[in-house]
């Protein structure tokens, strides 16, 4: 353990691979002439559409209305009229709804949303009120709507604001490039936030593998206040509890949030989605992403539009070299494989990764030997050999009483495991089974 | 002979002591509690298959006669059974018909395409968090059979890679219909003589790359018996409360061949099977 | 009675001849009982109580009728031993005990009727309370020493079905060859917490 740099307990040490896109510049997606943009891309409701075909949208327009106070509003990626609503297979391989956008040529804003270049001045409510006109989730991952993140409980008292700024999943650089190439609009959003919070301490952690981002924040951040935190370089470093924990020794407990701790964690990249909407007027319309793996001739960071399917991005990095075995939407700890390259970008896609045949093992989960590799890695201290067989006996009430809800689905335990066993996919599946049972209760 | 006298007296005595304890204790320590309950409870099966939702039969008959639940709630019941609960409990129910589930999907492994490789858990409820395993169709059965082991009356078969129900053992309790992940498990009146076996909403040009049982929607059935199907969108339906008989298959005939009776789509499915192994 | 005798009463009740594990009473609740750590608690918690008034009310018989030669002048009896109705009068009392200890139960304290009512029918004359009344007799132990040894009893019986539910809990979550799935893998476990016990045999006489 290293003693300079912010850690946690457990975790492990996966090839990092983020040398293949990590020293390239952004690039900026140029316009294509169709986007896919699936109208649930948040947590909570879905909001309901507000256009229909033939419409005639800008760039930036409002095109769908929350469905009520967990969601956002969805915006059009492009000037250009309003296709069919189509059902295309989401990144977790469920049908999703989808609205086409077909872009007329003109990159044109719309102006609905003027911009508030005093926002240090502005009241936080109408801060906020600007982050929900804006679209703005969680780009990290889970695609939390960010205006319900800023408007903690008044029981809550937040002392304390982190950024995070890990991207501890292995190939991912998108996180990076953006600290390095747009330090100042990240800076500015973490602001806004603590703004809006009230935060007296305001982190932003970074893994101490990107030393280079490190040294560029910490260069700007005095003006704001903001702490830029080096971290140990391990997985899962950037997820929220170990995050909170590393930053400021503090525990969540059993079934807690990082409110219940005085800590609100946002990503970079939303940051930089605040700093565009108040300061700019700028919906969340587009996104870094990573277009990564060694198939791919030339893998790069993209500033994408929301609703580019992830072949266009490929044919921009010139194509695949063999035919990779795998296409991850995510990082290869927690993505999602995908049956098709057809896949939209979404506001939580960081990354698309190609997997060479040869990466790939094909394998068959064998029985657990319990070497109890995974109790040491696990991040949230959990009994996952026990776990996992209470799940195969489908002894949930007991997996329940084990903790199993606690589980952050980080793929740790999966990864580690020398007799292959599924166990992400066993917790998943007892998690869905509990709430299930719970709803119905 | 003192001896036998004296136990003898000594053991009744006793006996009725504690006899008279009892019932004074009964009498005045008495606990209201509804004697309807224990004799709903015997009529119930017995089963304990959690398919009306409560736990167990003795639970539901103290729902019933609460009043919580209708007395046609257990949906393992005779109408006989659940017609002499209600002359019981003085209730009138509407008449409940027997229903038995049926799995409305053709896609055994040699109808559908597979498009991935599936490496994990081999159970659907697992399988859904990850794309649903490898069959290409998202609205199909996946095939790990967790319907059949859902399933205390053991009626359900999964063959080629395909969930059946056997009409004929089956109670309709709805346990299988509750666990399946793609939900096309529907409960359906016993004397429905046909069904249609596709549960898709895709486009019917993409179902017809993803599985060669599928329904494509060509409404051949629906011109037959107009009002006895249900056209959703690109999803043909039998309307179940007018159901068409057995002559409509003759009438249709379904290009696509998944417009059966449940006996012969048993024997279709074997018959992959057979035809399989022949090629093998 | 000195300590040693206590001492002997105490741990040979608990652990040396332990009602299920050694004396081989009561092996249906064990194992009716045992499939969760829960109903195992509970189940004990009525098992102890029951266990306890029972060779109370078991004692007070034997010593009081049963154990003296009964002497009636005024009816011409004299020296009359009825000792031998003892296993049909402890079969009456205890289960009408029981009967009335629930009735009771369930008036004045419905939570504790809630937690430990559905055992109380099942052990209204369980062999392991019986085996504790007549034990008793047979050790010729004052009233006392008796209710000691039936408290001793069902806190060995406690003991034994909560190691056993908790192997249970394990069991279900165990890949189990087939032949061996339910009641077979129980019993052979059950066998093998028996064997485990005998380690204290000798402990005490």
């Amino acid at each position: 353990m290293s003693s300079q740099t912010a850690n946690f307990k457990g975790g492990v040490h996966p090839l990092e691979g983020k040398e293949l896109t990590s020293g390239k510049e952004l690039r900026i997606a140029p316009l294509f002439d169709k986007y896919v943009v699936p109208i649930r891309q948040s947590i909570g409701a879905p909001p309901t559409l507000t256009v229909k075909k033939g419409d005639v949208v800008k760039k930036g327009q409002r095109i769908a209305e929350p469905g009520g106070f967990v969601s956002v509003p969805l915006h059009s990626p492009a000037c250009g009229t309003v296709g069919d609503v189509v059902e295309i297979i989401g990144v977790t391989g469920a049908p999703e709804q989808a609205v086409e956008i077909l872009s007329d040529g003109t990159d044109e804003w719309d102006t609905s949303l003027a911009p508030i270049p005093n926002w240090a001045d502005t009241e936080k409510e109408i801060l906020k009120k600007r982050i929900l006109d804006a679209g703005i989730v969680g780009m990290g991952g889970a695609a939390f709507p960010t205006h319900v993140k800023l408007s903690p409980p008044p029981e809550k008292n937040i002392d304390t604001l982190i950024i995070n700024g890990a991207e501890c999943e292995p190939f991912l650089t998108a996180d990076h490039r953006l600290m390095l190439d747009r330090t100042e609009e990240v800076l500015t959003g973490v602001a806004i936030a603590a703004k809006i919070l009230k935060a007296d301490r305001v982190f932003i952690g970074v893994e101490d593998n990107k030393m280079d981002a490190v040294e560029k924040l910490s260069a700007a951040a005095g003006k704001y206040r903001i702490r830029v935190v080096p971290l140990h370089v391990k997985y899962p470093q950037g997820a929220e509890k170990q995050l909170i924990y590393a930053l400021t020794r503090r525990q969540v407990l059993e079934g807690g949030l990082p409110m219940d701790v005085g800590c609100v964690v946002m990503n970079t990249g939303t940051a930089a989605a605040v700093h565009d909407a108040v300061v700019l007027g700028h919906p969340l319309i587009e996104r870094i992403t990573t277009v990564t793996g060694t198939p791919v001739v030339d893998p790069a960071n993209y500033l994408a539009r929301i609703g580019t399917p992830i072949a266009r991005l490929l044919e921009l990095s010139s194509g695949v070299k063999e035919n990779p075995a795998k296409v991850i939407m995510g990082g290869p700890m927690m993505g999602f494989a995908q049956s098709n390259t057809d896949i939209p970008i979404m506001k939580n896609s960081s990354g698309v990764l190609l997997m060479a045949p040869d990466e790939v093992e094909q394998f068959e989960g064998n029985p657990c030997i319990r070497c109890s590799r995974c109790v040491k890695a696990c991040p949230m201290n959990l009994l996952v050999p026990t776990l996992s067989v209470m799940v195969e006996a489908e002894e949930f009430e007991m997996a329940e009483q084990n903790y199993v809800m606690d589980c952050v689905e980080c793929g740790t335990c999966a990864y580690i495991c020398p007799a292959k066993r599924p166990l992400v996919q066993h917790f998943r599946r007892a998690k869905g089974e509990i709430l299930a049972r719970r709803r119905k209760k | 002979m003192d001896t036998i006298i004296l136990s003898i007296v000594v053991v009744a005595v006793t006996g009725m002591v504690l006899g008279i304890c009892i019932a004074v204790a009964a009498k005045k320590f008495a606990v209201e509690l509804d004697p309807r309950i224990d004799d709903v409870a015997g009529m119930l099966p017995g089963a304990n298959c959690g398919g009306c939702g409560f736990a167990g039969c003795s639970d539901l008959a103290k729902n019933i006669v609460e009043g919580n639940a209708p007395a046609n709630k257990c949906p393992v019941c005779t109408p006989e059974a659940v017609a002499r609960i209600a002359k019981y409990l003085g209730q009138k129910v509407e008449e409940s018909e027997k229903k038995v589930a049926v799995v409305l999907c053709s896609g055994t492994l040699s109808h559908s395409k597979m498009g991935a490789k599936y490496n994990g858990v081999l159970d659907c409820r697992s399988a859904v968090q990850l794309n649903g395993g490898a069959k290409d169709c998202r609205f199909g059965c996946i095939g790990f059979g967790s319907c059949a082991r859902a399933c205390k009356f053991g009626a359900i078969e999964v063959i080629d890679g395909l969930a059946v129900v056997h009409p004929e053992i089956c109670v309709g309790c709805g346990q299988c219909a509750e666990v399946c992940p793609r939900k096309l498990i529907k409960l359906v009146p016993a004397s429905a003589p046909v069904h249609i076996y596709c549960n898709s909403l895709e486009k019917p040009a993409l179902r017809m790359k993803k599985c060669t049982g599928s329904c494509i929607a060509c409404r051949k059935c629906v011109k037959a018996e107009p009002d006895k199907f249900n056209v959703q969108g690109f999803m043909v339906r039998v309307v179940y409360t007018n159901p068409p008989d057995e002559s409509v298959i003759e009438k249709a005939q379904c290009p696509r061949k998944c417009l059966l009776t449940p006996e012969q789509h048993l024997q279709a499915v074997r018959d992959g099977v057979k035809k399989k192994e022949g090629a093998a | 009675m000195s300590l040693n005798e206590w001492l002997v009463i105490t741990v040979g009740a608990i652990l040396v001849n332990n009602m299920v594990l050694a004396r081989i009473l009561g092996i249906c609740p064990f194992l009716g009982v045992s499939k969760k750590l829960s109903t195992a608690l509970g189940m004990s918690g009525a098992l102890i109580f029951v266990m306890t008034i029972a060779s109370f009310v078991a004692a007070v018989l034997y010593n009081c009728l049963l154990k003296v030669k009964i002497s009636i002048p005024a009816l011409g009896l004299e020296h009359v031993d009825i000792g031998f109705t003892k296993l049909l009068l402890f079969i009456v009392v205890i289960a009408a005990l029981v009967q009335i200890v629930e009735i009771v139960m369930q008036k004045f304290s419905p939570p504790l009727y809630a937690a430990l009512g559905i055992y109380l029918p099942l052990i209204t004359t369980n062999c392991c309370v019986l085996g504790a009344a007549e034990l008793n007799a047979k050790g010729d132990r004052g009233i006392l020493a008796s209710t000691v040894f039936g408290f001793c009893s069902g806190v060995g019986f406690a003991i034994a079905v909560i190691l056993f539910a908790s192997l249970r809990e394990r069991l279900a979550i165990s890949k189990i060859p087939r032949p061996f799935q339910g009641a077979a893998i129980a019993l052979i476990t059950a066998g093998i917490l028996a064997m485990a016990f005998m380690g204290f045999s000798g402990l005490v006489k």
